[in-house]
């Protein structure tokens, strides 16, 4: 998605942070309230923790705002500092700590109340893959705990790897939504032909349109209806024919597919 | 509830500096107190045996002129105190000498017509007036004794007439304390109600543009966000005033500097209690200019339109102290902007009736409130909303949130 389309407004209007001008927000069939959103964990695009507050006592903090009592939030504080890594900086304050711990402290702080639903805003912007990587094994352990995870994001292989659902937002507006393989299923068939001879012969197929020449071969674009047998006896005439098979689209196709340049 | 406790724990980070503040607010009471020197005696050398013949009717007109100010000052240690030491010197070489080094306040010499006093620079008004009633007095004893008027009479005619200064009113002139009282009361609030209002701001702005106030929104309600700031601020105000103020007490008592006059007893609540009526309503203000800002440098221009009826109000102080019964000053101490810091100037300078006391706290909760509802409207739809710094107008049209 663009920047501006309304993710970030999405995210705060279900976090009961703004208020929407049109429709309502429902959770598990009726409208959120705020011993709903109680149980929802947040982590914003931009940090939003105080600097100058120790580690510990923030996500402590945190967990007491989202009402668990004083030793209760503690504990919790205490055991998710240590499963994301930063066990022993407990002490420091929030600025001592690099970005990429600051961003666990987020997460903690997103976390330690074990909320029925996560949304996160961006939360694999400006990671390095192994920090994607960590951070996917954990919202995949809380998905499978029944967390229900909420995230944005603009790179899309990743929303295919870990995504069951997927909402493509454009100028405010929803253009899609449903899993993966409702959303590939909108998308035109393609056929992926690599054939030995002069490039530019797939130029005047019928039915097919050029999407993309590169060393693997030409992937076409078919039209409803095309006839893949005359493509493929023109691909022969062409030259030996080393492959010749349908090709998925992934996500960012789908997403090019429905958002005009 | 156990949220808005929890956000007053923010106050508690900044608890370590507040107590910093009020050792050093203490300290600036007491250091004075402690260097303070006492008012010492004026040294009057007598030169010539004419003028040492004086030294004792000297001492005792002195003594004199203390007792008829301190009819009209608050207290026995602030009256104007003429302490006269006498100091026989022999030659007038000798006293020049001394008066030049500072060891004498003034060389008295008395001629067959005429008497001098030998001053480096001047002598204070009171002391020329003993000297002159003192040297007026032994030449008139001589023309009378001359004169052939026996001693008896001599004497009855030269005692002193009975003479006291009465006062229509006390005026501020006249009561000392109490203007410095007034003065110290106008100051602290002035001072407190800048400082904590602009913590206020501060606070606020940074959970602005920190995005702070974006996750601590998801959980509770923006009232009650600006409720805990301002409770949490205010709570630390009021104690560092309270501290400072018993430091006040403490070291001047320690050192006996001046008497306190009774209606401190009756200052000192009310200090405390438009401090916190000012704070209530300047804070919730002071709330919604921080929550305006698009940068945190932003602040200070913001804050400096609700900073103005502050300073205004401290430089009336200074005209109320001049004149404390002024109708138009009374008018201006109900107005809620200036209230917090005129009135208990206004109560240190003398009582004020019941019934306005009552009224006026009666506005400023009033005032509380409507401030308050507004802020908060403007606090809710500002504190989230990023982009450039609002203006005032634009802050109002905001539509809030949750």
């Amino acid at each position: 998605m663009r920047n501006g389309v309304g993710k970030t407004t999405t995210m705060r209007a279900v976090m009961g942070i703004l208020r929407p001008v049109r429709g309502e927000i429902r959770w598990r069939g009726h409208p959120a309230g705020l011993a709903d959103r109680l149980r929802f964990g947040y982590m914003p695009e931009e940090r939003g923790l105080y600097p100058q507050m120790r580690v510990a006592d923030q996500v402590t903090y945190f967990g007491r705002l989202h009402g668990l009592d004083r030793a209760g939030a503690r504990d919790a504080a205490h055991e998710w500092i240590g499963r994301l890594g930063l066990a022993g900086r407990e002490p420091d304050r929030l600025v001592a700590l690099s970005h990429g711990n600051q961003q666990r402290v987020q997460l903690a702080v997103a976390l330690v109340h074990h909320p029925e639903l996560l949304v996160l805003d961006e939360p694999f912007a400006g990671l390095d893959p192994a920090a994607v990587d960590a951070l996917s094994g954990i919202l995949r352990g809380e998905a499978g705990s029944r967390t229900a995870i909420l995230f944005s994001s603009h790179q899309l292989e990743l929303v295919e790897r870990l995504c069951d659902r997927v909402v493509i937002l454009e100028e405010g507006h929803m253009l899609a939504a449903g899993t993966l393989g409702e959303l590939r299923a909108r998308l035109p068939r393609r056929l992926r032909v690599k054939a030995g001879g002069p490039p530019g012969w797939a130029g005047t197929l019928p039915g097919a349109a050029v999407a993309r020449e590169d060393a693997d071969g030409v992937l076409l674009v078919l039209r409803p209806g095309a006839d893949t047998q005359a493509i493929l006896r023109a691909a022969q005439a062409a030259g030996p024919v080393e492959h010749f098979g349908f090709e998925c689209g992934g996500l960012a196709d789908v997403y090019r597919e429905l958002v005009p340049a | 509830m156990s949220r808005e406790i929890a956000e007053r724990l923010r106050g508690r980070l900044i608890w370590v500096m507040t107590a910093l503040t009020a050792v050093a607010v203490a300290a600036i009471i007491v250091i004075p107190t402690l260097l303070r020197q006492p008012a010492r005696p004026a040294v009057v050398g007598l030169v010539g045996a004419r003028a040492q013949a004086l030294a004792p009717a000297l001492r005792a007109a002195a003594t004199a002129a203390t007792a008829a100010t301190a009819a009209t000052a608050a207290t026995a240690a602030t009256a104007a105190k003429t302490d006269v030491r006498t100091v026989r010197i022999a030659s007038a070489a000798s006293a020049r000498a001394r008066v030049k080094s500072g060891a004498l306040d003034a060389a008295l010499s008395v001629g067959q017509d005429a008497a001098v006093a030998l001053a480096s620079q001047s002598v204070s008004p009171t002391l020329t007036a003993v000297l002159q009633s003192v040297v007026d007095q032994a030449h008139l004893r001589q023309v009378l004794a001359a004169a052939g008027v026996p001693p008896g009479t001599a004497a009855r005619a030269l005692a002193p007439v009975p003479f006291s200064v009465t006062a229509l009113q006390r005026g501020p002139i006249a009561n000392p304390a109490r203007a410095t009282a007034a003065l110290a009361a106008g100051l602290l609030l002035y001072l407190s109600l800048g400082i904590y209002g602009a913590a206020v701001a501060n606070g606020v702005a940074q959970e602005k543009t920190s995005r702070t106030a974006e996750l601590l929104l998801a959980t509770v309600r923006p009232g009650q966000l600006l409720a805990g700031k301002v409770a949490g601020v205010g709570l630390c105000g009021l104690g560092q005033l309270g501290v400072a103020v018993a430091a006040g007490l403490v070291a001047n008592a320690a050192v006996q500097r001046a008497q306190i006059p009774a209606t401190v007893w009756v200052l000192l609540p009310a200090l405390l209690l438009w401090f916190a009526l000012g704070y209530a309503m300047y804070s919730f203000v002071f709330a919604a200019a921080g929550a305006m800002v698009a940068r945190q440098e932003d602040v200070q221009l913001l804050t400096l339109p609700v900073a103005i009826p502050i300073i205004v109000g401290f430089l009336l102080v200074y005209i109320t102290i001049a004149t404390p019964n002024a109708w138009w000053i009374a008018v201006l101490s109900f107005l809620p902007p200036l209230a917090p810091i005129l009135m208990p100037a206004r109560i240190a300078l003398g009582p004020v009736p019941a019934c306005q006391l009552v009224a006026n706290v009666a506005i400023m909760i009033v005032s509380i409130y409507g401030l308050g509802r507004l802020a908060a409207r403007i606090y809710a739809g500002a504190i989230v909303r990023g982009g450039a710094r609002l203006t005032w107008l634009g802050a109002l049209r905001l539509r809030g949130s949750v």
